[in-house]
């Protein structure tokens, strides 16, 4: 088969790899943010005994101190140690969200002690309740201030994700193991998957810059 | 869960987290190094900036995993063939090149040009102002980052189990296959790594601690 054949033949299954990739991720970071919040409003609203508080701790230092791998191998097995199969799709979201929700809850702390005090201090005299500033004070300048970091999160767990070929799930880097046993020439079809996450992960973070670029000329004029 | 099972099982683990931990250290060794110098080319010869950029690109913008293919799959296409451990290293040592390059970079970018300027015209010679205006500052700042990055690498390495480097990660599945067990092994799994990340990142606040107390050129 001549060359350019075969390397057609890769781009239709490398395409759908990709989606498949971009889709769990963007499931993943989606979930992680809300996790990240709830996580967030715990570590800060909660008063009195301190439970919460330290759960919240230990599970950041937890996802944040362990391996993906090991937590995605922690997740599918340990159910099956109590004789519950969890299915591959669903263990792969949760631990890349769990995992992400874990990361996301730092960036978005140092956001939200960036805030000066004194903003939620003339809130409070104006009358707004905790939602209220929650809402329109201080979750739109953390997203904001945050941006970024967050956006590095995100390519952080797309490149993650490769790990959850291990529960034979056909994402990008499964489809990458499927076409090296047709064609036998790893080196060739590693470098296009390699190249997939490249654009993938160049397409968000360019994507992400000029939206920042947009929002922020937007905001001068 | 059962403790004779977790003693039984104990030895294999911490062979295996040793091996984890020497192959890290080694990468993290040679990463530092290879970082350090990507950075000085940058720095000595602006023409190498294009060249940079691109190698920070794609290794930063590519999952280790498919890096990590490539070298101990892919190469062997071309006659370059490597053992699973030494791809490892060198897999993990380049992973962690692009990130350390990008850390002494920022240090070294933080240092204001009036600083060497004024030590200059005070007389110090360029070790001196290396020694005791740059160096201080960089390395306080770069402390914090080179520990946290060493912590990102030794938490990767658990990939290269994938292409069955015998570490960690590897040694629970096959004590799982051994002992039909899944829940002692895995939790002991995620232990041993949350313990080794635990104890990295203190030791990299005590060497803070430690840099802080030195006394600084100011006084």
């Amino acid at each position: 088969m001549p060359w350019f054949e075969r390397w057609l033949g890769y781009a239709a299954p490398i395409g759908h790899g990709l989606l498949t990739t971009a889709a769990l991720s963007a499931v993943a970071i989606a979930m992680g943010f809300a996790v990240a919040i709830a996580l967030h409003l715990t570590r800060t609203r909660t008063r009195g005994p301190l439970p919460a508080r330290g759960l919240v701790g230990v599970y950041v230092s937890f996802f944040r101190g362990t391996p993906l791998l090991v937590q995605l191998l922690m997740l599918f097995y340990l159910p099956a140690a109590f004789g519950l199969d969890l299915n591959p799709w669903l263990a792969a979201g949760l631990v890349l969200a769990l995992n992400s929700a874990a990361f996301q809850s730092e960036i978005l702390r140092s956001g939200f002690e960036a805030i000066p005090v004194a903003q939620l201090e003339a809130a409070r005299v104006f009358g707004l309740s905790e939602r209220q500033m929650f809402r329109h004070i201080q979750l739109p300048q953390v997203l904001r201030l945050t941006f970024p970091a967050l956006v590095n999160e995100a390519v952080d767990i797309i490149k993650g994700s490769a790990v959850v070929s291990v529960l034979a799930i056909a994402d990008l880097m499964r489809v990458g193991k499927q076409l090296v046993a047709v064609s036998y020439r790893p080196l060739e079809v590693y470098l296009a998957i390699a190249l997939a996450y490249l654009v993938l992960t160049t397409l968000v973070s360019w994507g992400a810059a000029r939206l920042v670029r947009a929002r922020s000329t937007g905001a001068a004029a | 869960m059962n403790p004779d099972l977790i003693i039984e099982i104990l030895p294999a683990f911490l062979r295996a987290a040793w091996l984890t931990l020497w192959l890290s250290v080694l990468a993290i060794a040679l990463a530092a190094v290879l970082g350090f110098g990507l950075n000085a080319a940058l720095q000595l010869a602006p023409r190498v900036t294009p060249l940079y950029r691109t190698i920070v690109w794609v290794v930063r913008g590519t999952p280790f995993l498919a890096q990590l293919f490539v070298l101990y799959f892919g190469l062997p296409q071309i006659g370059l063939a490597m053992d699973a451990i030494t791809a490892a290293v060198v897999g993990l040592a380049i992973y962690g090149s692009a990130y350390f390059a990008e850390i002494f970079r920022a240090c070294w970018q933080s240092i204001p040009r009036g600083q060497v300027e004024a030590g200059r015209v005070f007389g110090m010679s360029r070790l001196a102002i290396l020694r005791h205006i740059e160096w201080p500052q960089a390395g306080r700042l770069a402390i914090p980052m080179l520990v946290n990055q060493a912590i990102l690498v030794l938490k990767e390495s658990s990939v290269v189990s994938i292409i069955t480097v015998p570490e960690l990660t590897m040694t629970a599945g096959t004590v799982v296959a051994d002992t039909f067990s899944y829940l002692e092994p895995y939790l002991l799994l995620g232990l041993i790594y949350w313990l080794m990340a635990l104890a990295l990142a203190s030791l990299g606040r005590a060497t803070e601690r430690l840099i802080a107390l030195t006394p600084s050129p100011k006084a």
